[in-house]
């Protein structure tokens, strides 16, 4: 465990008194003062290894030149930076390493940000006395997105250390001995790994560069805006460089943003789908069958005028809207302000409710939030981290970057949750890191929780004070997880009793626990149940309300949590508040100047029926794709066909934009300016960094516009008003810090849980999920996020579909054994309801019985998918089914 | 003959001394480690080593029991003991003579040290290319094992000692006892920068102390015979007990010679060695290893212990002492020593490793008559621009022969670099005449 240590030390440095922490590194300590010292091989993130030697100073009484990077303050330290000594060294180390340097600084990408080029311009002649042979060493390709040159590299292994220390990955190493050290990868192909950039980043040299900037910019061409990855939900600031209205590269200064500088391979490469050749750049409308491209003005006009004459016909409730979750807060907040006031209709939803809005239902309410009570610093510093269902490495990179300093850096325990097999692999595989590691299969980790809350309560480990404040509570859950037997958990999920006990020991007796879940819990069914089974888990080992603990949902797209806050769901109102909440319509109304339709919202899935009934004739969709999403059984795309009218503002023509009536051309993420909240609950700012493509607009815009033909104008002059709209009607919008202050649970809907809130599910929720008996030839295949992409947006990305650009079929080695099936080999998925063609890809981190294949090219696979819908929270599951798998001959 | 009373060396120059288990307690082996079992505390073992004055004979010279000090007090944890056998200093080989030809003297050694430290694990971490050498020790630990020397509860005590063979893969900075730590992890054999100390953070980061196998062979004898009858030989105070001399190049006898430290250099040749191989005098000599500073035939009277020979500019080092006859180009010499650094700089630290390339080119370049007039003055800045500048030793060391040579024989690179500059001066003219 990390000791957080209150002593000082003073000491001097050229000079200038300094206090300091106890255990900080001159380097450190010198940067407090404003003294910089030079070096290569340091970096805060990484441990020190003093191997440049460029940080060489004087330290009174010590007989050599230390190290600056690695020499730790003490009491009465005098450091000299500045002597003709140290002067001297830091000449002579440059010297060293220029002399088998390339100087090929007019071709390098890091020439006007090279460390190496600035420090020779501060201390050395421009003349070497180097004249004999350099060293070269043979050029690698290196792979499609990282162009090595390692004549350039200067050996300082930061690139080596921060793939290990941080990333967990060790792609990369170093081969070859003295002047001939390489920074190579293992195998004799061109590298795989988790792409992440993090060695671009981190080369202070031109050794390590993207390939998809190379040789197209020098750093001061660039214009810089500093805005938030469009992804997932971890909210990662990144930086978006352009050139003239093109995106050159993207990456995120050190410390900066939640993530601290860190990103993942969507982050740092996956940016250039903004600007795909198949980016809408006018509006159309659909004439004789065809979608014919016009002018905004023909386009608003026409949308208006056909929105007006519907609802006439047919009145508002007649319409619905569903939103992504990957458009700004205020695209979204206008979203349901206009489908409320110009439309009319309450019929609203976003794709928070493929999962997301399962945990929000249920934090609030146990505890009456609707964020993390805990923050990424706190999942940090956690005595013990609870994942379940998530394949954290995958889904949220830098949440999982979060739970890897944990572990490495301060020696949390990690009990993981999630059908991943221990196994090394091109990825880093959080099963690995995990002390207590259940790989039970999807759908049998609610059972596992089971398990563990079983474990707590008859190992011993119940909080003590919560036996007094709900003892009926107590008794309640007592007598469910006694109904339980623990064969009976055994034999549904694979864990055993002492291995369960074991890690509810470890979990209750940690000082602080953070639970994690992702998808695996949250998009299956009872997610909402499972999630206040969790909270139950908090509750009982005292973990609940404690600070630095807390239950954290993973948000899945980048803003599923912001677009529940806006309101833009069946259940809610901006806030988020019911629906039904009359004091919070009063207070919506008072801010609107109108009131909010006393009709009740519409989910997703019921507007699908709806359509399909006839009984929707409207439709508004921004930026969601469900028939791409939704499987084929659904009768989603037959349903939308029906309507007679369907608006899309996207991004790009999807299936669903173009089953459209009129389709409006959206501007990303990169195009506008306004706010992401992410899964943390963090409010962060989006930032233009190109102009639009095409005439496309942001959707708040074309909303505002559209409304205004409508004759109900909601006008606003720049986001930033609608903003000022949203802090002043949604709580928690008000301050947007560098670091989140988490809401605590409000003891009295815990307390109103305690008593009885508890209850009116008990029997539902501690129940061992059933687990369908199926044939022996028969695998689970399952719908998963993989690294490289994000729902289907990033499959316009060039960087990303270098690294992957189709789905296959992985599977167990054993399986793959069985059917006869090598890597890379063809083979046939089918079940009763269709089948699809793939490849093969054999990994020991499936486990047996399962197939995976990606969510984001699942196209071929909707046929054999069937959804099913939650009966509380209407959520469509639809992300496992079962399979035959066979060799294609 | 045996003018001096051998320690180490003095089994195996029994006839008949196979190095077996049964010769070597025939010999009185294990009795050291019998005495102190259970019936000398740990603490007081290391009070008799510090009084003994053992020195490290691995080149260093550290106080063994001071070193041994240095670990936590009222630690409970698993503490590491690593014998140092990846004996790669050109010119030296007494510890190949000590693991071939007496294994059980160094195992024992091994074993009390671990005593001493409380140490249950002991790995011997030796030169890949000592084959015949890993091939006896591990036969040796076979018949140690068996006779209750090694393993769970040794000799009933209750005190485990596991001893484990860990082989080198040819990597002459893996002597280094931090890189050597880094190897046997499993990792690439590079220094880790100090502090933290291995007596602090070692071996999977736990308190460790690595001693050499000279060293470890001593600890017997001293327990046996007492740190006062140790202590009063060779040349106390601060260099005590034998040291095995490696005896090479240009002599007629070379070969190991233990002789008790403080003997001059002028014994060591030419009564043990036998003087020079040939009429030609002698030029120069390395005391310590090739990382030793090279001395000249004015030193031969300076005394071999610690002090003396690094006052003399020297240092003892591993105990290599090679010998080179008039006759010897020294530019040669010392170039042949850098192409050897060159080929072992592990490549961590800049100066290092950037450094050794340089230095071997413009050596090589010298010595095939290219040199340039200002390539002495360079050479220099280079070498003081690398030692104390690097993690390990490795930065002195490598600088060491060019540094001496330069000091002694500066006008041998001279002479090199008038020859190319006149040869020079031919071609310019002969170029000029053409036209």
């Amino acid at each position: 465990m990390h000791e957080v240590t209150t002593e000082t030390i003073n000491l001097t440095i050229d000079g200038i008194a300094v206090t300091v922490p106890k255990g900080t590194l001159v380097i450190e300590a010198a940067r407090r003062v404003g003294v910089m010292i030079p070096h290569f091989c340091y970096h805060p993130k990484l441990t020190p290894d003093a191997n440049c030697r460029m940080c060489l100073v004087e330290i009174e009484k010590m007989p050599r030149l230390q190290t600056s990077c690695s020499t730790p303050v003490s009491e009465g330290m005098v450091v000299r930076t500045a002597t003709s000594v140290v002067n001297e060294s830091h000449k002579s180390v440059l010297e060293f390493i220029l002399a088998n340097h390339p100087l090929d600084c007019p071709v390098c990408d890091q020439g006007g940000r090279c460390d190496l080029q600035d420090y020779s311009h501060e201390y050395t002649p421009t003349t070497s006395r180097f004249i004999e042979i350099k060293r070269i060493f043979k050029k690698e390709y290196f792979s499609p997105l990282i162009e090595t040159q390692m004549n350039r590299c200067v050996q300082c292994l930061r690139c080596v250390r921060y793939c290990d220390q941080v990333m967990d990955v060790n792609a990369l190493a170093p081969s070859g001995r003295g002047t001939m050290t390489e920074i190579k990868h293992f195998g004799d192909h061109e590298l795989d790994c988790e792409f992440c950039g993090g060695c671009v980043q981190i080369c202070p040299v031109g050794a390590i560069t993207s390939r998809l900037s190379m040789y197209e910019f020098r750093p001061w061409m660039l214009k810089r805006a500093d805005t938030i990855c469009t992804y997932c939900g971890d909210g990662c600031q990144i930086t978006i460089q352009a050139k003239e209205n093109e995106l050159i590269e993207v990456n995120s200064a050190h410390g900066a943003g939640r993530n601290t500088g860190d990103l993942c391979a969507r982050g740092f490469f996956g940016y250039q789908m903004s600007t795909h050749p198949h980016r809408l750049t006018s509006p159309m409308i659909r004439r004789h069958g065809e979608l014919v491209a016009v002018p905004w003005e023909e386009a608003l006009e026409y949308l208006a005028e056909a929105c007006v004459k519907l609802k006439l016909a047919h009145g508002a409730q007649a319409f619905a809207g569903l939103a992504s979750s990957r458009c700004t807060n205020e695209d979204l907040y206008l979203f349901q302000k206009f489908m409320r006031l110009a439309i009319g209709s309450n019929k609203i939803d976003s794709s928070a409710r493929y999962g997301h809005i399962n945990a929000v239902r249920a934090l609030r309410r146990v505890q009456g939030t609707h964020r993390w009570a805990a923050t990424f610093e706190d999942i940090v510093r956690a005595g013990a981290l609870l994942l379940v269902g998530t394949n954290i490495t995958e889904t949220n990179p830098i949440t999982g970057l979060k739970v890897k300093e944990a572990i490495k850096k301060h020696g949390a325990t990690l009990v993981t949750v999630e059908s991943l097999e221990p196994a090394v692999g091109k990825l880093s595989n959080i099963a690995n890191l995990s002390t207590h590691h259940f790989s039970a299969f999807p759908g049998t980790y609610p059972d596992v929780v089971l398990g563990l809350i079983k474990a707590v309560i008859e190992g011993g480990h119940l909080n003590a004070d919560l036996a007094a404040r709900a003892p009926a509570y107590v008794q309640a859950l007592r007598d469910r997880v006694g109904a339980l037997t623990w064969s009976a958990i055994e034999s549904s999920t694979g864990a055993s009793e002492s291995a369960l006990k074991e890690a509810a020991q470890a979990f209750a007796q940690a000082p602080t626990a953070v639970i994690i879940l992702g998808q695996g819990v949250l998009r299956t069914p009872g997610a909402e149940g499972v999630t206040t089974n969790l909270l139950d888990l908090l509750i009982l080992t005292g973990h609940h309300g404690r600070s630095g603990c807390g239950i954290a949902p993973l948000a899945e797209e980048n803003n599923d949590q912001g677009a529940i806050e806006m309101g833009v769901a069946a259940e809610f109102l901006p806030g988020p508040y019911d629906i039904t909440d009359a004091a919070a319509r009063e207070r919506l109304a008072g801010v609107w100047k109108d009131e909010v339709p006393p009709s009740s919202g519409l989910t997703l899935m019921d507007m699908v029926d709806e359509a399909r009934l006839g009984k929707l004739k409207g439709m508004f969709v921004m930026g969601e794709n469900p028939v791409a999403s939704l499987p084929a059984s659904t009768g989603v795309t037959e349903a939308l066909q029906r309507l007679d009218l369907l608006v899309c503002q996207e991004l790009f023509l999807t299936e669903t934009a173009k089953l459209a009536h009129v389709v409006l051309p959206a501007s990303s993420y990169a195009e506008k300016d306004g706010t992401f909240t992410n899964s943390e609950g963090h409010v962060q700012q989006v930032r233009r960094a190109i102009d639009p493509v095409g005439d496309s607009r942001p959707d708040w815009e074309i909303l505002s516009a559209l409304s205004s033909l409508m004759g109900y104008p909601l006008e606003y002059g720049d986001a930033r008003e609608i903003f000022k709209e949203i802090r002043s009607t949604i709580p928690g919008y008000r301050l947007m810090g560098p670091a989140p202050q988490p809401p605590r649970p409000d003891g009295q809907v815990v307390d109103r849980y305690l008593q009885e809130g508890y209850a009116k599910d008990l029997a539902t929720r501690y129940r061992l999920s059933s687990s369908p008996s199926v044939g022996s030839d028969h695998l689970t295949l399952r719908l998963v996020q993989t690294l490289f992409h994000s729902g289907k947006l990033s499959t316009y990305a060039k960087g990303l579909l270098a690294v992957q650009d189709k789905g296959c079929l992985a599977m167990n080695p054993a399986d793959a054994d069985q059917r006869e099936i090598a890597a890379g080999q063809m083979v046939i998925v089918r079940n009763g309801q269709g089948e699809f063609r793939t490849q093969a890809t054999i990994l020991e981190r499936v486990p047996r019985g399962l197939v995976c294949f990606p969510e984001h090219f699942a196209a071929e696979v909707r046929p054999l998918l069937s959804a099913v819908v939650d009966p509380v929270t209407r959520s469509p599951y639809f992300l496992s089914t079962e399979v035959q798998v066979a060799k294609l001959d | 003959m045996a003018k001096y009373e051998k320690i180490l060396l003095a089994n195996m120059e029994q006839p008949g001394y196979t190095g077996s288990l049964a010769d070597y307690e025939r010999a009185g082996g294990y009795q050291a480690l019998k005495k102190i079992l259970g019936k000398v505390q740990p603490n007081e073992v290391t009070e008799t080593v510090k009084k003994s004055g053992l020195r490290g004979r691995g080149g260093a010279g550290f106080p063994t029991g001071v070193k041994w000090g240095f670990l936590p007090k009222d630690y409970r944890g698993p503490i590491y003991l690593c014998c140092n056998a990846d004996e790669s200093e050109p010119g030296t080989f007494k510890d190949r003579q000590l693991m071939e030809r007496d294994p059980h003297q160094m195992i024992e050694g091994c074993l009390i040290a671990c005593y001493a430290i409380r140490a249950e694990t002991c790995y011997v971490y030796i030169r890949g290319e000592y084959t015949l050498a890993t091939t006896i020790l591990e036969k040796a630990l076979t018949e140690a094992r068996r006779a209750g020397y090694v393993g769970q509860n040794v000799l009933g005590s209750g005190v485990n000692i596991e001893v484990w063979m860990h082989r080198g893969a040819g990597a002459y900075i893996c002597g280094e006892e931090t890189a050597l730590l880094e190897s046997l992890e499993g990792k690439r054999g590079l220094p880790r920068f100090k502090p933290p100390f291995p007596a602090v953070v070692g071996l999977y980061q736990k308190p460790t102390v690595v001693n050499n196998v000279e060293t470890l062979a001593n600890l017997p004898h001293i327990i046996n015979k007492g740190p006062e009858w140790f202590a009063s030989i060779g040349s106390p105070p601060k260099s005590t007990g034998t040291r095995i001399f490696c005896l090479s190049g240009h002599v007629k006898q070379p070969g190991n010679y233990e002789v008790p430290m403080g003997i001059t250099l002028r014994e060591l040749i030419f009564e043990h060695g036998g003087g020079m191989r040939s009429q030609k005098p002698l030029k120069a000599i390395i005391p310590g290893g090739a990382s030793a500073p090279f001395l000249t035939p004015d030193h031969l009277d300076v005394k071999l212990d610690f002090e003396a020979v690094a006052q003399a500019g020297s240092m003892l080092g591993s105990g290599g002492v090679t010998v080179m006859e008039e006759g010897t180009s020294m530019v040669w010499a010392a170039t042949r020593l850098m192409e050897f650094f060159y080929h072992e700089s592990c490549g961590k630290c800049s100066p290092c490793r950037e450094g050794s390339a340089w230095l071997v080119q413009t050596m090589r370049r010298i010595l095939a008559k290219r040199g340039r007039a200002d390539d002495l003055d360079t050479l220099t800045d280079l070498c003081k621009n690398i030692a104390g500048r690097t993690v390990c030793a490795f930065g002195d060391a490598e600088v060491a022969p060019i540094m001496s040579t330069l000091q002694y024989w500066r006008h041998e690179y001279e002479e090199l670099i008038e020859q190319a500059e006149a040869a020079n001066l031919v071609q310019i003219e002969m170029a000029g005449a053409k036209q």
